[in-house]
Parts: C-alpha cells; sequence; structure tokens
C-alpha cells in the first residue's frame, strides 16, 4: 500500500514517500526533476554521508539505493549549475522520492513562499543563491548584488553602499527584510541598507509591475532578503565561515546553528572588522568598518496546519568616511577635485575610525502565522517593529567629533494580513490588508538644526491579485490601494525659531495586468504593465540644512506632487539548446513628475563660504533598458555567462539626461570545473573548480558637462580570479574559496562612487574564504 | 471565517486608533552653539584716527536668508591692528565663540587673502606651539586702489606645512569653518 505523504523538507525539496515495513532491505528510489522544465535532469550525484554510498541519475531522472537499514539519514543531491541540496530522510519503509532541483540562475524564477507555497504569480526574479552570498560573506548586501543584471551600487566609498534597481534606488526601491520592508532612513544615498546578507538563504530582486503585494512606496522593483524556512531535520546542524581579505586587513566570522523538528530553531552571528582600505597606490584614509549582527529565528509547526514563526535580530556598525572627502565649501571641493591624492593620506595602515563616520544600529522583532485551512487556502499574519538609529559623527570644534551631527531615532510598526485561495482550475487570488506606522525623531543632542524633520506616518494598504494559468499561459490582474498621512513637525528658520506643522494625506491606486507565455519549456515570454504612484517622502518635501553627504546645502520642495510611473517589461527566457540559454529582461517606464534633487543655478553663501544648492524638484523621466544574459555550458565542466546592461535616462521636459544613472557595463566569466569527485588520503573532494571574470563598465557619457562638479570618470575594466572546492571528510564539510578582486591592480574611479570626487577606488584585494559545516 | 472577519475588522479599528493619533509631539529646538552667525574684524589705526569694521552677519545660519555683508573703506600708507571676533547672534545671551578658537588656539588658524595691491596681514599672535593664529594682525596699506579681503578659519590646518606659518593657504588642509569676502576701498 502506498500512502502518500508530503513530507516538509528543506526549501526547494519536495519529496513524496511511500511507506513499507522492513529492515537493512529498504530500497530508495526516487527521480529529479528541473524545476523549471519540469524535465528529468541526468548526471545529478546522490551521496549519502552515512554510509558514503553514492549514485547517479539516469537519462530519466532516475536513482536507486538498495539495502538501506531503517534510520535517520542525510543525503547530499548535486549537479552541475545547480545549488547543492541536502536532505533528511527518516527511513522506516521503502521509500520514493522526488526532487525538485532548481537548475541555473534565472531571471525569470518561482518565488518560494515557504516549503509548501509555491507562489504563482508573474515575477521577473532574479536570484543570488546562498553559496554565493557565503563565498562574497567579506562583502555587504549591495555588493553581493551587484552581480545581477541590472544592480548596481550608489557608495560613499568601500563601506557605503545601496543598491540601485534599473535606476531605481532610495525612497523608488523597497527593500524587504525577512518579509518586512526595511525602515530607517532609506532615502539618503549615502545610508547603506541595515542588513546582514548571512543571515539570507537567499536574495532576491523582483523587477517589473509584479510586485504589488509588498507593501511601502516603490516604483515596481523590490529587493526580497529572505532565511529560509529551518530545515526538518531534527539533529542540530552548523556552519561556520570565516573570511579573510587583504585590502583593509579585514576579517569577518559568521556562525550559524540550527535543529529542526517540530521546535525548530536558528541562530545566526556575524562579526565583521576592517581597517582603512586601500587604492592601488595609496591607504583610503578612515575608511575601515565594524560590524556585529545577530539574529534568532524560531519556528513551531502545530499538526501541519499552524506555522509560528518568531524571528529577532540586531545590526549595529560603524562606518569609517574616508577622512579627505570631508570637505567645507565649493572653494575647498574645488580643490580636492584637482588633487591627485586625498587631503589627509598617510603612509601607514590604521584600524581607527574617526569622524568622519557614522554608527548604525537597527532592530527587528517579527511574529507571524500562517495557518492552511487547506492546501490551496491559507491565511498569512505578521506583526513587526523595527527600531533604527542612526548617528552621522562631523569633524567638529570644541571636542564636539564625539557627539553627532545627525541623531535620529527611527519606530516602526507593521501588521499584515494575507490570504491566498487557489480556486479551480488553476485560479489563484491573492489578498491582504497592511498597516505600517513610522515615527521619527531627532535628537537634540547634535546642536543642529535636523536636515530632516520629525514627523509620524502611517499608511493602509489593501491588495488583489487574480492569476489564472491556461495550457502554456498565464495572466494576472493586480490592484492596490493605499492611504497615506504624514504628521510633520518642522524647525523654522526664523528668528526666533518656531514649530511649524504639516498634515499631509495621499491616496495612491496601482494597478498591473500580466501575461506570460510558456512554448513547450524552451521559449518563456513575459509581458507587464503596471501603473504606479508614489507619493512624496519625508526627504523630499522638507529636507533642509548642509547634507554632508552631497556637499551642498539641500532644500526640500513642500508642495511636491505624487509621482506617477507607467512601467511596461518583456522578459524573454530562451532554452536553445540543452547547453545554452538566454534571457532578457527589456523594460520602459514614464515617470510623470519624477522627483529629483535638481542643482541649482544659484550658489548658496554661508558663513563657510559659498555651497552649491540643491532643491527638490519635479520632472516627466523616461527609462529604459535591458539586461541580457547568456549561459552556455560545455561538456558539462565549462560554464561561460555573457552578460551586458544598459540603461537610459532621461528628463523630458527640460530635455537632459536624468542624472545618477547608472553605466552601462559587460560582464564575461568563465568557470571550469577541473574535476567533479575524487578521493585523496580519504579526503573526497568534489567540483574542484576555476573562474575567472572580467568587467567592463562604460563612461557615462549620458551627462551634460553643468550636471556635474566634474566630468564622469572613464570607462574602466577589472578582471578577477577565482579557485574554489569542497572537501568532505566523514561528516565534516569543508569549503574552501580563493579570490583576486582587482587582479592587475587597476586604477579607476566608479560615477556611482561619491568618493570619485576625492579618491580612486579600491585596489586589489586577496579574499579567502574558509567554510566548516556539521 | 466568522473568526477571520472579526480578527480584520478589529486590525481596522486599531490601525484607525493608530491614525488618530499620529499627531507627532513638538520637537526640542537645538541649541546651536556651534553656530557662528557673525564675523567682525575690527580695524584700528595704529598711529590714532577713524576704526573700520568689517562684518558678516548670517543669524539663521546655512540657508534661508542671505547673509549681510559689510567691507570698508581704508586710508592708504596706513597701519591697522586687526581683531577679529566671532559671535553667534542667534542664542540669547549672545554666544562669544572667539573665546572657543582662543581654547583651541592649536587647532585653528585665519588666512588673509587680498587682491587690493599692496594690502598686507601679518599675524600678531601664536598659539601654544608658536605657531600663528590670526586673531590679532597687523594690516599695512600702500597705494590706493580697491578689491577683496578673503578672511577663511581653517579648523586643524597642517600648521607645520610649507608656507603656513607665513600665512600661505595652499598647503593647509583642514576643514573650512569661515571663508567670508569683503569689498575693500582704499583711498
Amino acid at each position: 500500500m502506498f500512502n502518500k505523504l508530503i513530507i516538509f523538507v528543506i526549501l526547494n525539496l519536495v519529496c513524496f514517500g511511500s511507506l513499507y515495513s522492513q529492515s537493512c532491505t529498504t530500497v530508495i528510489k526516487g527521480v529529479v526533476i528541473d524545476l523549471h522544465t519540469n524535465k528529468p535532469l541526468e548526471s545529478v550525484s546522490i551521496f549519502n554521508i552515512e554510509t558514503e554510498k553514492s549514485s547517479f541519475t539516469d537519462s530519466l531522472g532516475q536513482f536507486e539505493f538498495r539495502d538501506f537499514c531503517t534510520g535517520n539519514y542525510h543525503f547530499l543531491i548535486r549537479h552541475l549549475a545547480c545549488e547543492s541540496k541536502e536532505l533528511y530522510l527518516a527511513l522506516t519503509k521503502d521509500t520514493s522520492i522526488i526532487f525538485t532541483l532548481e537548475h541555473s540562475i534565472n531571471l525569470l524564477g518561482t518565488v518560494y513562499v515557504d516549503g509548501r507555497a509555491i507562489e504563482k504569480t508573474i515575477k521577473n526574479v532574479q536570484t543570488v543563491k546562498q553559496s554565493t552570498i557565503q563565498d562574497y560573506s567579506n562583502e555587504s548586501l549591495s555588493n553581493i548584488l551587484e552581480q545581477l543584471p541590472g544592480v548596481n551600487t550608489i557608495k560613499n566609498g568601500s563601506g557605503i553602499s545601496k543598491p540601485i534597481v534599473n535606476g531605481l534606488y532610495g525612497n523608488r526601491l523597497l527593500i524587504l527584510n525577512n518579509g518586512v520592508p526595511q525602515s530607517g532612513q532609506q532615502w539618503g544615498s549615502d545610508h547603506s541598507p541595515e542588513i546582514d546578507p548571512l543571515v539570507a538563504n537567499t536574495i532576491k530582486v523582483v523587477k517589473g509591475a509584479g510586485a504589488l503585494e509588498y507593501m511601502g512606496a516603490n516604483l515596481g522593483n523590490v529587493i526580497l532578503i529572505e532565511p529560509a524556512k529551518i530545515r526538518a531535520d531534527p539533529h542540530l546542524h552548523g556552519r561556520t565561515t570565516f573570511s579573510y581579505g587583504s585590502n583593509g586587513r579585514a576579517s569577518s566570522l559568521n556562525l550559524q546553528l540550527e535543529q529542526g523538528g517540530t521546535f525548530a530553531w536558528k541562530i545566526n552571528g556575524t562579526l565583521k572588522k576592517s581597517g582603512d582600505r586601500s587604492s592601488p597606490s595609496y591607504f583610503l584614509r578612515n575608511t575601515g568598518s565594524d560590524e556585529a549582527n545577530l539574529a534568532l529565528q524560531v519556528e513551531r509547526n502545530f499538526n501541519n496546519k499552524l506555522f509560528t514563526e518568531i524571528y529577532l535580530s540586531t545590526f549595529n556598525t560603524t562606518l569609517g568616511v574616508l577622512r579627505g572627502s570631508h570637505v567645507g565649501n565649493l572653494t575647498d571641493l574645488t580643490e580636492a577635485l584637482s588633487r591627485q591624492v586625498p587631503f589627509f593620506t598617510e603612509d601607514s595602515y590604521s584600524k581607527t575610525i574617526d569622524a568622519p563616520k557614522q554608527r548604525v544600529n537597527h532592530h527587528l522583532a517579527k511574529f507571524r502565522i500562517k495557518y492552511f485551512r487547506s492546501k490551496s487556502d491559507w491565511f498569512d499574519f505578521t506583526v513587526a517593529g523595527q527600531k533604527n538609529v542612526r548617528k552621522e559623527f562631523d569633524i567638529r570644534r570644541g571636542l564636539r567629533s564625539e557627539i553627532p551631527a545627525l541623531s535620529l531615532y527611527q519606530y516602526s510598526f507593521l501588521s499584515e494580513l494575507k490570504y491566498q485561495i487557489e480556486f479551480e482550475p488553476q485560479l489563484t487570488l491573492k489578498t491582504g490588508f497592511q498597516t505600517n506606522f513610522t515615527d521619527n525623531s531627532n535628537d537634540s543632542e547634535t546642536g543642529i538644526l535636523p536636515l530632516i524633520p520629525d514627523y509620524r506616518s502611517v499608511e493602509l494598504g489593501q491588495y488583489a491579485i487574480l492569476s489564472k494559468k491556461y495550457k502554456s499561459q498565464t495572466w494576472e490582474l493586480g490592484i492596490r490601494n493605499s492611504y497615506f498621512v504624514q504628521n510633520v513637525a518642522t524647525i523654522t528658520r526664523t528668528i526666533p525659531k518656531t514649530i511649524e506643522r504639516f498634515d499631509n494625506k495621499f491616496y495612491n491606486l496601482n494597478a498591473t495586468a500580466g501575461w506570460s507565455y510558456d512554448y513547450q519549456n524552451k521559449l518563456v515570454t513575459t509581458l507587464s504593465t503596471g501603473y504606479i504612484k508614489r507619493n512624496p517622502a519625508i526627504n523630499e518635501l522638507y529636507s533642509l540644512g548642509l547634507h554632508q553627504g552631497v556637499s551642498g546645502i539641500e532644500e526640500g520642495t513642500v508642495d511636491l506632487n505624487p509621482e506617477k510611473s507607467w512601467k511596461n517589461t518583456m522578459a524573454v527566457k530562451a532554452i536553445i539548446s540543452k547547453n545554452i540559454t538566454i534571457e532578457s529582461f527589456a523594460y520602459y517606464q514614464r515617470i510623470a513628475d519624477y522627483i529629483f534633487l535638481a542643482p541649482q543655478n544659484e550658489l548658496q553663501l554661508t558663513i563657510r563660504g559659498a555651497f552649491p544648492l540643491f532643491k527638490y524638484d519635479q520632472t516627466d523621466g523616461r527609462m529604459y533598458g535591458v539586461d541580457a544574459q547568456t549561459i552556455v555550458d560545455i561538456k558539462e565542466r565549462l560554464s561561460v555567462k555573457l552578460a551586458y546592461s544598459y540603461l537610459h535616462g532621461r528628463d523630458l521636459s527640460n530635455n537632459v539626461p536624468l542624472i545618477g544613472m547608472p553605466s552601462n557595463n559587460t560582464s564575461t566569466s568563465f568557470d571550469y570545473i577541473i574535476s567533479k569527485d575524487f578521493k585523496w588520503l580519504g579526503v573526497r573532494f568534489d567540483n574542484l573548480d576555476v573562474g575567472v571574470n572580467h568587467r567592463y563598465v562604460f563612461r557615462q557619457s549620458n551627462l551634460l558637462p553643468f550636471q556635474d562638479f566634474t566630468l564622469p570618470p572613464p570607462s574602466y575594466q577589472l578582471s578577477s580570479l577565482k579557485a574554489s572546492t569542497n572537501l568532505t571528510y566523514k561528516t565534516q564539510k569543508i569549503r574552501l574559496l580563493f579570490r583576486i578582486e582587482n587582479l592587475f591592480n587597476v586604477r579607476f574611479r566608479d560615477y556611482l562612487n561619491r568618493q570619485r570626487y576625492f579618491s580612486d577606488d579600491l585596489g586589489r584585494n586577496i579574499v579567502m574564504v574558509f567554510q566548516s559545516k556539521f | 471565517m466568522k473568526k477571520i472577519s472579526k480578527f480584520t475588522y478589529l486590525l481596522i479599528i486599531s490601525s484607525l486608533l493608530v491614525i488618530t493619533s499620529c499627531s507627532k509631539d513638538d520637537p526640542k529646538i537645538p541649541n546651536e552653539e556651534e553656530l557662528i552667525t557673525t564675523l567682525k574684524m575690527t580695524l584700528t589705526p595704529v598711529s590714532g584716527g577713524n576704526t573700520v569694521t568689517l562684518s558678516f552677519k548670517d543669524l539663521d545660519g546655512d540657508g534661508g536668508n542671505s547673509p549681510v555683508v559689510t567691507g570698508g573703506t581704508l586710508l592708504r600708507n596706513s597701519s591697522y591692528n586687526g581683531k577679529l571676533e566671532l559671535l553667534n547672534e542667534s542664542e540669547t545671551p549672545i554666544d562669544d565663540i572667539t573665546k572657543e578658537i582662543l581654547a583651541e588656539a592649536d587647532e585653528h588658524q585665519f588666512f588673509f587673502q587680498s587682491t587690493v595691491s599692496g594690502l598686507s596681514v601679518t599675524y600678531s599672535d601664536n598659539d601654544k606651539n608658536n605657531k600663528p593664529l590670526g586673531l590679532a594682525t597687523l594690516v599695512k596699506t600702500v597705494g590706493a586702489g580697491s578689491g577683496k579681503l578673503t578672511v577663511t578659519l581653517r579648523h586643524k590646518p597642517s600648521k607645520n606645512a610649507q608656507g603656513v606659518a607665513t600665512g600661505d593657504i595652499t598647503n593647509a588642509g583642514g576643514e573650512t569653518d569661515i571663508a567670508v569676502t569683503f569689498d575693500i576701498v582704499v583711498q
């Protein structure tokens, strides 16, 4: 008798077990299929850790193990270009298993909510795999994301960076940390997102208009940072990752422990420390950073119907800012621009972080309940609280350098109820109601009038998304209403100073439609269109004062209109043959009343001299671009990847280019597997591979000379080299990785790095990563 | 399902409550003790005569209203004792920032650049390391003419760098705390 039983396994793995009672003659049979094409995968290695037995799938994707004793087993499932997966199996009877493996990286993917629920909606998703996150454990979230086509980073030196997706960032790009919209001072181009990437199992970028279900003002693109569900394995498992980077003598240590079962828990801690980084020819003084993070995840499952989760995390960092970039007025800036080596450059390395610096703490507490009424019908309820503390220190007179020049506290509270039901046949409705409350205060300890005012804001949102799948086509319609209230208390610059209040109410209606056609799993085309409204953010309306981050006086405009965006996307994934995949994503976005910080023609005279004046202004903007990628696998050993990103932004009202748009770039990489599997001195090696990458960044030529203090930096090319392998000794698994970034120690400056005015970018960096799992 | 609907209502009601209690408390206005609103340079003729006062006043700080700048007229072939005074006039009582500069004399230095032909400014004071500060100066004129005099205060300059001790700003570095320019006529 075959009883089909769904066992929850780690993310991406669903297995169906059939039950028989025997001992030491137990048979495990299985088939491995590609998640996206539903076709069997050949040459997948299935390795049992306890018995060291292994099996490979045949052309039908099938494998078999015989003569197993009943008991608990751990399996390792590996395939070229797939992320290797682990499976825990409590073997009591003859069992047959179906694995779905996510084969290769995708522009078009599927989002997993958890082990059971696979979303059936249209989204353009790119994923950074867990193994990549681990291999780049020395990097920040934004730098890891930069590997995806169409994703760039806006930097303020080496330590401070934030992602930009298809030209959208800050207020226009939503970052969801474990399902919760990241609060904090996301508006600042010199404010990095306060998220530890090592907590995440996957990082996803959702492009296009399909991101309606997420709360928060955004113009279509969302970054999802997702820790996986804790695996079902009832044993204690852990992972230690240590990395060292020669540039900045940066080390990072990450420890993760987890134990599954009905009461499952996971704990993840990270420590990072770096001193002064260096450009190819000099140290970048005061560019060190410190970081200490901790996250705790607890899950309890009641009868496989009710799932509860508590997630607590704390992120704490101190980031140094290049000493020579702290300039006074326009005269000083002009002088700094003309220098070969920045002011205050020292001959020796230093670990100390002095002013100017940022100290940021971010805490998150989240509680979630998911209740399955049936397999195709569930409720999902989340409440979450966040506290964000940001203190920025400038060089000040009279021992005031230890008093922050900017000191902001932000509390936010989210509650969310979602409901999803799959009607027959393949008709899915997703709906939800969300509230988000934010309280932002300045601490008057600064002795400086605040750049952005104190405020409270509330957002109420509701959405409904209907999708229908019929044969190889999927249609989708979505609508979102949101109501936004801002209560702001500004301090006037009159004498004497008074409090001026503003009450704003905005109603935003967003709507999207999508269509997807899958031709024999060979050609998948997805079209989407959407109308999205975003109300002006607090900083765009009310900021006032000197912003060191842009070295100018920034003035908000109180009567800005909401931005109205119309976005169209087209994604095509073509599987030319078994070995060649082409993926491309094209977009065209019109933004009416596009809000941007416009440089004014006047200079503002202060006692410190003249400063450029920037004012928030609106225009009609247009952005279009394409991200394309080709992957060629040759004989299952060599993988070649070519990627290209193009973006064009235009201010249609003034007929000039849009400022702050990323440069076009190409990336080429070769990965070669020297040996898939060999044994040496009792140690099993698998996937001993080497790789090279070359990245070419074009000069941002779509800019007029008067739009910046200086011309955009010239094009540059960077190369990197890496080698890695996995070792298994008994039950001990170790991963070793060696990588050289900026191999030829090239001097370069990047248009999206504000420090380009002052210094060269990072020189060569030799990175070693050591990871041990048990 | 009924339970859930009740729950939804509860959620809506609680969020409405949140909205009604949405008003933000009055922020505490920071005490801008570091702010310099006013720079006064008093030029007293060494051999007697009318005192000339150059002043720069920006009571509302950075941004907002433009500062009020008052230049001055000096006599040719004369020497003046220059005295700088820095104030924060946005506070009551008025805060004298000059004292703060004096207390940190080794971390500060004024620089004087002039486009008036023959006009020279030399230091008459020193910090504890015997390096010039510039709160007290000697200003000399030669022939008649007109032009600009720029007064710059640098915080943490390299006082040992070449030329800095004689008032050349080129290699000084540091942050600019003050940079004001006055119209000067010498007649």
